[in-house]
């Protein structure tokens, strides 16, 4: 008899396990929010076409472009580190964190216009789900932005793996949350 | 970092890039009047491409396969649900 047992499925996930587990969690909140705005707009789809009409799409665009470029950068840190690239691993992850912030003055651009137009939270339905749900993402890529610039600081293969994971987690929310919240007319 | 594992990643980030133009050209139809359930469904297609692509490659479920298969067939679903949810109340 060997005590050598097959590799479980969660020894093929690659980093750590918690992280996954906040990956799902984070999945299934947004996905259910998502959900709730497609639920609420078939009760009004003329005025959730109307008020989505307000929203700037070149600018989500750019966003999408600025946060895939800075997953791509993330995406390479931990690659660099595990080649003992440590400068490039950590230049890859302040341009990510960089790109974050400039993912950020855009959103904050796009929220000042709103603003300026007298759109709020209690404007429509659709202004509701679109600052609960676009704001909550922005606080996760405030809080990504952290993550990134402290496991440049920390920076272990570990750690850089994890960030690096949790930034593609906000990556992987917005290419969600773009197209059903700007895109479907 | 192997010259292919940079090379895979490049290639994600541009499939990405390329993706992300299509749906705004898909977006744009529809303000140009192209039929919005259409660009709907192409517009999601495109976004379930590039969830799978972040998953495979910048998460690298790629070598995880068992995984990949799990996620991808949970956001399958959840594009169906969201589909389902767009395309009731259209006329």
């Amino acid at each position: 008899m060997s005590d050598q047992s097959q590799p479980s499925l969660l020894d093929e996930l690659p980093g750590d396990l918690l992280i996954w587990v906040l990956i799902i969690s984070e999945l299934l909140v947004f996905g259910a929010g998502l959900a709730a705005f497609l639920a609420m707009r078939m009760t009004d789809p003329a005025g959730f076409a109307e008020a989505q009409s307000h929203l700037h799409r070149t600018g989500a665009a750019l966003n999408t472009v600025v946060l895939i470029t800075s997953g791509y950068l993330a995406a390479l840190a931990p690659r660099y580190r595990m080649g003992t690239r440590r400068r490039a691993a950590r230049i890859a992850l302040i341009s990510s964190a960089l790109l974050g912030a400039v993912f950020l003055v855009i959103k904050g651009i796009e929220y000042a216009d709103k603003a300026a137009q007298g759109i709020s939270f209690e404007t429509h339905d659709f202004f509701m789900f679109y600052y609960l749900l676009t704001g909550f993402h922005a606080a996760h890529v405030i809080a990504g932005i952290v993550v990134l610039l402290l496991v440049a600081w920390r920076d272990s293969v570990d750690n850089i793996e994890m960030g690096a994971a949790f930034w593609h987690m906000v990556d992987l929310i917005w290419v969600l949350l773009f197209p059903i919240i700007y895109l479907l007319a | 970092m192997s010259v292919m594992d940079k090379l895979d990643l490049t290639r994600a980030w541009l499939a990405l890039l390329g993706l992300s133009v299509l749906s705004t050209v898909a977006a744009a139809a529809i303000s140009a009047g192209f039929d919005a359930r259409v660009a709907g469904v192409i517009v999601m297609a495109l976004a379930l491409m590039k969830a799978r692509l972040i998953l495979s490659q910048y998460l690298g479920l790629a070598d995880a396969p068992s995984w990949r298969r799990g996620f991808n067939a949970a956001l399958i679903v959840f594009v169906l649900i969201a589909l389902g949810l767009y395309l009731i109340p259209s006329p």
